[in-house]
């Protein structure tokens, strides 16, 4: 049996748990559990410990086991959840964690804070058994009806122990009448026992079948003298019948036994003694003179305790139904009805399905440049009509990979209670739109980054206690994590209210490792952003918490790996907001195609705001009015030094990035398409203004702007017309 | 004729196993996540065995058999109920909801196999 992927799907669960587990602690933090969630808790650890046992995962078992008793004391009330229990069952939540990331890394479990993590939670449980290797494997409680003869008769020495030779046990059944309507068997259970040995003889008893009329059909009016051969141990035959053992008397004979063990077994049973002598003599257990010679003995010692009288007296009471209250449990549960249904899908399926997409994308596009070659009417229509569908499974196809952005955010909470306890801080954490959408791929990349960023703000956003006091301002700290769509993009903001950036700090410093010139002049928001240099790194300041040897320049090149941007906006003694500006996918886009000198390049039409017509006294480069407004533009031409002379007339595309826009000047508009993101490969991926590559329908490559780098490139050149002379930089890799 | 089980257990990967073992033994298998999923699955159909957790959201397994034994076509199918060691009182609400047969979890696949394999010939 194959249980790798199994596991997989264990593993996945557990951290699925565990998360859960972890957010439902936190919220203790705050405000007392209603039951519901303590309940939820509770089956957390219970559901890591029932599926780890399924995979032999001891330590996973025993750890977790010492986790579930607690809540399970804690659910029924019988603990209080108090600070000291929250955080140790963080850290026990955490040692789950690693027990199983050990496992998913095929390692042998960390074993050093198991044990005493282990003696903190037992000591929360007095009750707890303090050897958890002791877990009973199968056997449920309840009273063992299983009893057997030589434990009920153990000291009688009747009849001089006639040692008897039958080879086999003896099983002697009687069903209870409801067994049926329980749902058992007792044939199943007798054909089970076929996989101990073999079924010598079997004997009906049907000495209660009432008369037809009289009898209830449901009910089971049977019992069973059985002769079985085995070589099991008396505790394996007695578990076949662990299931019936409340309604059923069972009592077994081992093979050899002595004959007052028989004697027992005839004077527990309701029949007639002499009848039962029959079967067992029929049974091949018993000969008829060892019977007879083990009757006339028991009538010598009269004055013994009857064999009969001992057996009632420790088993032949059937055991009592106990009739308890039915508890009022359903309100909880109907709570949660409107959960979602969902599918588990591999993440190489999807990816696989949408290159699929990609490829019909372009397939259609072609089609439809064929259509419109063809002049045919109806072939355009129907074209026309194939593509609009091929549109509708694309978004549908890119949804599947959209996931919330809330399971990045949601390890946060943890994060910063974990690292203000250590810094000494009071921090509050907002977490704002952790419902907006974006590409699974990225959700996956954006973890690291975002993690710095919100480090970075614990540790040197957030002021001491005493120098926010001292700056007036509330002791407690507060960093918000805010994600919200924007034109085609998600924007995602970690904002602190500490004491901002310093901006003459760091300026000195960059100074200092040579990043700019002394007297360089720049202003704020160029000093700000000088944070995100290479070898801008804050030695003095490290500590173990943020730096960790990794700087900003670390994050702003992950963010640009995925097409992202990133700002700073500080106000010096209000905080620092970080904002990321990623793309909603890296697949596929919805593209603007504009024609320069005999090329096509593509716009993400999310970020085309209008088009216009260049007028003829625009210059090289500069800014054009707008209807009175300033827009700082280039020239495509210009800019990628394209050769060929510009048409009479040329347009303006205006695009928005980060709620800066500016125009960029082609010589034709070309309209709507798809454009299937290719990446460019290692030679050309660095090259600026670009952003990536597409197939066109009739086959031909056309480069993708990079919109964000040309918005900045604009305004950066508004105002400073240098007739295209920086071209040659801004191409270069 | 195949037997088919039904499992009901909010773990995927605990369905995900006992189902395995129990189709490698020849046995049919209808996984369920949870009571409400399991009823609906159920429909009325045939089947020769119910394995259910106790706890699950939504519809928890003592309330999912006494909801399956109020349908006649149940009256007579057996009742695994998989449980915890320190699980009495739950116990006692299962049997009088109609589940008898228990297995304690942590458990081994093999394990599962008996206990099934008594229940159903």
């Amino acid at each position: 049996m194959d249980l790798s992927q199994a596991l997989a799907t264990f593993l996945d669960e557990s951290r699925e748990l565990l998360a859960q587990m972890e957010e439902i602690l936190l919220r203790a933090e705050t405000a007392a559990l209603p039951t519901d969630e303590l309940h939820a808790l509770f089956r957390c650890a219970h559901t890591i410990k029932g599926s780890a046992g399924l995979f032999g995962l001891d330590a996973v078992v025993h750890f977790t086991h010492a986790v579930e008793s607690v809540l399970d004391r804690m659910r029924n009330g019988e603990l209080e959840l108090s600070d000291a229990l929250i955080n140790l069952l963080l850290e026990s939540q955490d040692h789950i964690a690693s027990l199983v990331a050990a496992v998913a890394a095929e390692l042998p479990p960390p074993e050093f804070e198991g044990a005493p993590l282990r003696a903190r939670l037992e000591a929360f449980c007095a009750t707890t058994p303090a050897t958890p290797a002791a877990l009973p494997a199968t056997v449920a409680g309840g009273d063992p009806v299983v009893c057997s003869a030589t434990e009920a008769a153990p000291a009688l020495e009747v009849g001089g122990s006639v040692a008897l030779g039958a080879e086999h046990w003896h099983l002697s059944l009687r069903f209870a009448p409801e067994v049926l309507r329980n749902g058992m068997d007792p044939l199943a259970f007798i054909h089970y026992l076929r996989t101990l040995g073999e079924l010598v003889h079997v004997e009906t008893i049907a000495d209660t079948l009432p008369e037809l009329a009289a009898g209830d059909p449901e009910n089971c009016y049977l019992g069973f003298e059985i002769a079985l051969r085995s070589t099991a141990p008396r505790a394996e035959i007695e578990a076949v019948f662990e299931f019936v053992q409340d309604s059923a008397r069972i009592v077994l004979v081992p093979p050899a036994a002595r004959v007052e063990e028989y004697l027992a077994l005839i004077e527990a049973l309701d029949e007639d003694p002499r009848r039962l002598g029959e079967i067992l003599v029929t049974c091949g257990s018993v000969t008829a003179r060892e019977l007879e010679a083990a009757l006339a003995a028991q009538h010598v010692q009269a004055e013994a305790p009857r064999v009969g009288e001992l057996l009632v007296e420790h088993a032949g009471v059937p055991a009592q139904v106990v009739q308890a209250a039915l508890g009022k449990q359903k309100a909880a549960e109907e709570r949660r009805a409107s959960e979602t249904r969902s599918v588990k899908v591999p993440a190489d399926r999807l990816d696989a399905l949408i290159d699929q997409v990609g490829e019909l994308v372009i397939a259609g596009a072609a089609t439809q440049l064929q259509a419109q070659q063809a002049g045919s009417r109806a072939l355009q229509e129907t074209a026309a009509n194939l593509l609009r569908l091929v549109e509708d499974v694309r978004d549908a196809a890119l949804r599947l990979r959209m996931t919330p952005i809330g399971e990045v955010f949601n390890r946060f909470p943890r994060v910063v209670r974990d690292l203000a306890r250590e810094l000494g801080k009071d921090i509050e954490l907002v977490i704002r739109g952790a419902e907006a959408e974006l590409d699974k791929s990225m959700v996956e990349k954006i973890g690291d980054p975002l993690m710095h960023l919100v480090r970075n703000a614990l540790d040197h956003g957030i002021e001491s206690p005493e120098r926010r006091a001292a700056a007036g301002k509330p002791a407690r700290g507060r960093v918000e994590l805010r994600a919200f769509h924007e034109s085609g993009s998600i924007v995602i903001e970690v904002a602190d209210d500490g004491g901002g950036l310093d901006a003459r700090r760091i300026l000195a410093k960059a100074v200092e490792r040579g990043l700019v010139a002394a007297d360089a002049v720049l202003s704020e928001a160029e000093i700000h952003r000088l944070v995100l240099a290479p070898g801008f790194s804050t030695a003095a300041e490290l500590t173990s918490l943020s730096g960790r040897g990794v700087g900003m320049d670390v994050v702003k090149s992950s963010v640009d790996a995925l097409r992202g941007t990133l700002d700073i906006h500080s106000a010096p003694g209000c905080g620092t907001t970080m904002r990321l500006c990623l793309p909603l996918t890296l697949a596929i886009i919805d593209g603007f195609q504009v024609g320069v000198a005999g090329a096509t390049f593509i716009l993400p039409l999310d970020a085309v705001v209008e088009c216009i017509e260049l007028p003829a006294d625009a210059g090289a480069a500069g800014y054009l009015d707008l209807r009175g407004q300033v827009l700082p533009f280039l020239r495509l031409r210009a800019l990628f030094a394209l050769e060929g002379a510009p048409p009479p007339r040329q347009n303006v595309v205006v695009v928005r990035f980060g709620g800066r826009q500016a125009g960029i000047a082609v010589d034709h508009l070309l309209g709507e398409c798809q454009a299937v993101i290719k990446p460019l490969g290692p030679l050309f991926e660095r090259v600026a203004g670009i952003a990536g590559s597409t197939i066109l329908g009739s086959g031909e490559v056309a480069l993708i702007l990079d919109v964000p780098q040309l918005v900045q490139r604009a305004i950066a050149h508004e105002g400073r017309d240098t007739g295209g002379a920086p071209r040659a930089r801004f191409l270069a890799a | 004729m195949s037997k088919t089980v039904l499992i009901v257990d909010d773990s995927a990967s605990l369905r995900q196993v006992v189902s395995l073992s129990l189709k490698g033994a020849g046995y049919q298998v209808i996984e369920a996540c949870d009571g409400r999923d399991a009823l609906g699955k159920l429909g009325g159909q045939k089947v020769h065995l119910i394995i259910s957790d106790v706890n699950m959201p939504n519809m928890d397994g003592i309330a999912f058999v006494r909801e399956v034994k109020k349908n006649p076509s149940y009256k007579f199918t057996p009742v695994i109920m998989l449980t915890t060691e320190a699980a009495e009182e739950k116990k006692r609400l299962g049997q009088e909801a109609g589940a008898r047969a228990w297995v304690v979890k942590p458990f081994q696949p093999q394990q599962m196999l008996a206990a099934v394999s008594k229940l159903v010939m």
